[in-house]
């Protein structure tokens, strides 16, 4: 089981860190012609707190003989395979792919999804409960990842509300957005798990992991402001579109 | 008051919001890293527990939340969240820190936490209207006054700490609040001056230079660029006397002793307006109507304004006029003189015989109709340039139209007139004017082939356009010419003028006319090789379908575009 949440958390780790080092080389390679992107360097922030909070969770698990948690290792192995086919996706964009497949209509795996989502969040909160009944002490040091999962569940929110919107008018789901859609909730529940067990004395919140929480809150919180100023226009970003060639002159008829 | 950008880009003073938006974000993002700093520091101080421990879960849980919600408010201008949210969670969770820790028997906590509430008090006089701002004085004293209460009397703050608190709260309120007002007063009327003068400067089309005495540039608007050339270049610290190069007559301007627009051997005019020339980029001379004056600036040095104008297009106006009313008596002149030659021997010789006298009569009607062509096109030339040409557009059947304007040139020349034209689609246009357009391009291409080379008419179309190309091979023009071809009163060489005739506009009429039309005009011409002329007409507008939504990610391939198109965030024009 140890080595089990330890090398999930390592792939995770490593998928986001290197998720953040590509979205540098966007931003480098866009900044000349768009300019600054506030949502890039958010992503950024989220992606090198994100990534280095699996990773320094992993070697924790592995080196400081902590056991690893059941519902910690459950929540990674249902994000993993999202998280993972975002970054595939990114890859093959960054080399010149499409970055993204379309599934036409509603498949009937994805009917079910909603229904899977609501099993497994009723399973992950008795299983919390559960947990947390047989004996527990929150501390302050604990809290970092509970602002998380408020944080990244609205991002998810933000991402699942388009998706659904945007369904009727292409015909069917982007596999991006979808992946996308999954990756934060899960991202969220994963550091619920982690108070959890760290409430139960299960984990140790060692000041290394603390200081990279307490980073990613400000992280995440800059992520939200940026795609919440976007929306309402007051920030311009690289969502600018250049205006459409001159108009053609109109005549008196 | 505070400035607002209306829709359409104009500036004006919104009279109704005093609170500085800026501000209220300001202190949002203050809160926030202030509420994080101390939660984060919380979860680092080692057993805590107890009331300790419900301090640092609100301010974690609590606190930091409720800041990003302020945060995110501050994004809308005038958010009651954003604007009075913040100061009264700040207070709250000052007073629940202050009652909580001084029972936790923190020493002196009570006390040492009164600087936070003049901290809330000082951005809410910044951020919150004075009604709101005083009500909020008004909880920064109740609070820790109530707050204390939770404490055993022994430990209470005693008047002689919460007396002069108060005072201080209400000093600092009074304080804040005129500076407030007066730093908004004069930043208004600053704004409003300097937002103006901006304006001005960059909307006028004299460029405007200022200089120190030395004639260095302080300062320049953006018409310099475009008078005197030099886009990319830095002008601030240049010498403007290297930079224009000034000639008064055939003498170039010394400014070593001051600005040379200034000194008094220009004339009465003097620093009021003198017309001199510099060597423009084309490396011809650049007239230019010049003035200067001087200013006293802040500091009691004294410098030099200047403003000048570029006159290039008047004096090429002019000397186009001269010519222009040249030509056209010219061209006048002669249909008179046949016409007067005519009339004068039917008056002087009353036996000419019928067939004469019937050739005298053709000859009289036909310069009469040449003369009333060119009265017509000057008259039109007049309302092109008097804005008064409007034209009604329609569907009109081109190919048909282009057909018979051919044939009638080729029968009335007897020239070869050769049109290519299958299955063209209508085009939006007046027929008047095509008519006009058509008949002047194969004319001039009829004339300007001497050697009685064929003229071609030809089109093609696309989605939007329909192309007509009317081609000769007569004796064409160089680029230079062509480039000018069709500016008003401009004719190939002067010499055309008596070698071909016309009075310079025609060209000038034909490209009024296809623009005003919604299409274009150009050339492309080779010395001796003819010249070919291009008309774009508009075909009929179809609507446009919706625009559709991509349905995979092969718009653009950064991660940045892909992650914000899947969050929904809207595309939005360059302003």
């Amino acid at each position: 089981m140890t080595i089990a949440v330890a090398l999930t958390n390592f792939v995770l780790g490593v998928v986001y860190t290197c998720y953040g080092l590509m979205t540098i080389v966007d931003l480098k390679r866009g900044w000349r012609t768009r300019g600054f992107s506030h949502f890039g360097a958010a992503w950024v922030a989220m992606a090198f707190t994100c990534g280095p909070h699996h990773l320094e969770h992993g070697l924790h698990t592995l080196t400081a003989g902590v056991p690893g948690g059941p519902m910690d290792l459950v929540a990674v192995l249902v994000g993993m395979p999202a998280g993972v086919i975002w970054f595939l996706l990114r890859v093959e964009a960054l080399t010149g792919g499409r970055g993204d497949r379309f599934i036409s209509d509603t498949p009937r795996w994805l009917v079910a999804m909603p229904y899977l989502a609501g099993a497994y969040v009723v399973f992950a909160v008795a299983a919390g409960v559960t947990l947390l009944v047989d004996g527990s002490h929150f501390t302050p040091r604990m809290t970092p990842n509970v602002l998380l999962l408020g944080m990244y569940s609205l991002v998810g929110y933000y991402l699942l509300r388009t998706q659904i919107e945007n369904r009727p008018e292409a015909g069917g789901w982007s596999v991006s957005g979808l992946s996308l859609a999954v990756v934060f909730p899960t991202c969220g529940l994963m550091h619920v798990y982690y108070s959890v067990y760290a409430a139960t004395g299960r984990y140790d919140v060692d000041p290394v992991g603390l200081t990279i929480d307490w980073l990613a809150v400000p992280a995440a919180i800059y992520f939200v402001w940026v795609v919440r100023a976007l929306y309402l226009g007051t920030l311009i970003d690289w969502n600018e579109r250049p205006r459409a060639a001159a108009e053609t002159a109109v005549v008196t008829v | 008051m505070r400035w607002a950008h209306t829709g359409d880009g104009r500036v004006g003073i919104d009279r109704g919001i005093r609170v500085d938006s800026t501000a209220v974000r300001v202190a949002a993002v203050f809160r926030l890293a202030v509420a994080i700093t101390a939660a984060a520091v919380g979860s680092f101080l080692p057993h805590v527990s107890g009331e300790r421990a419900v301090v640092f879960f609100i301010v974690d849980l609590v606190w930091v939340p409720w800041a990003a919600v302020v945060l995110f408010a501050s994004e809308q201008p005038g958010a009651r969240v954003a604007r009075l949210g913040g100061p009264i969670g700040d207070l709250l969770v000052i007073g629940l820190s202050q009652g909580l820790l001084a029972q936790a028997a923190v020493p002196n906590f009570d006390a040492a936490i009164l600087p936070a509430y003049l901290v809330v008090v000082v951005f809410s006089v910044y951020t919150l209207e004075r009604p709101a701002a005083v009500g909020i004085g008004v909880a920064a004293i109740a609070v820790p006054t109530v707050a204390q209460r939770l404490l055993p009397v022994t430990d209470r703050l005693g008047a002689a700490v919460l007396a002069p608190y108060a005072v201080a709260v209400v000093l600092l309120l009074l304080l804040i609040e005129r500076t407030t007002r007066m730093q908004t007063r004069a930043a208004s009327q600053y704004a409003l001056l300097s937002s103006k003068a901006d304006t001005i400067l960059a909307h006028v089309a004299d460029a405007i230079l200022v200089t120190n005495a030395e004639g260095r540039i302080l300062q320049s608007n953006p018409a310099v660029a475009r008078i005197v050339g030099c886009a990319d270049e830095p002008l601030v610290g240049r010498s403007c006397e290297e930079l224009l190069g000034l000639h008064s007559g055939e003498r170039r301007l010394d400014c070593s002793a001051g600005c040379g627009l200034l000194r008094s051997d220009l004339g009465d005019d003097a620093g009021l307006g003198v017309e001199v020339w510099r060597i423009g980029s084309n490396t011809e001379r650049q007239p230019l109507l010049a003035s200067a004056s001087r200013v006293e600036s802040d500091g009691g040095d004294v410098e030099v304004v200047h403003s000048i104008r570029d006159i290039t297009r008047l004096k090429e106006a002019e000397e186009a006029k001269t010519l222009f009313l040249a030509t056209a008596s010219h061209e006048l002149k002669t249909p008179l003189t046949v016409i007067h030659g005519f009339a004068d021997t039917l008056v002087r010789y009353d036996d000419l015989d019928e067939e004469v006298r019937s050739a005298a009569l053709n000859a009289i009607r036909a310069r009469a109709t040449e003369l009333s062509r060119i009265v017509d096109r000057l008259l039109l030339s007049s309302r092109i340039e008097a804005g008064r040409l409007q034209l009604t557009c329609q569907e009109l059947e081109i190919e048909s139209l282009i057909t018979s304007r051919v044939a009638s040139f080729a029968a009335a020349t007897g020239r070869e007139v050769v049109a290519s034209l299958e299955d063209l689609p209508t085009v939006v246009s007046n027929e008047d004017a095509l008519i006009t357009v058509v008949d002047h391009l194969i004319d001039n291409a009829l004339k300007y082939s001497p050697g009685g080379e064929p003229v071609e008419v030809g089109a093609v179309c696309d989605a939007e356009w329909v192309q007509v190309e009317i081609a000769d091979h007569g004796i064409g023009m160089d680029s230079e010419q062509a480039a000018h071809c069709f500016e008003k009163f401009w004719q190939a060489e002067s010499s055309d003028v008596r070698r071909f005739g016309g009075t310079g506009i025609g060209l000038y009429i034909v490209q009024s006319l296809v623009e005003a039309m919604g299409g274009t005009a150009s050339v492309s011409s080779e010395r001796g090789a003819g010249s070919r002329f291009t008309l774009r007409l508009p075909r009929p507008r179809v609507p446009e379908p919706a625009e559709e939504l991509t349905p995979t990610g092969d718009g653009e391939a950064t991660s940045i575009r892909e992650f914000m198109r899947q969050i929904g965030v809207p595309e939005r024009r360059v302003r």
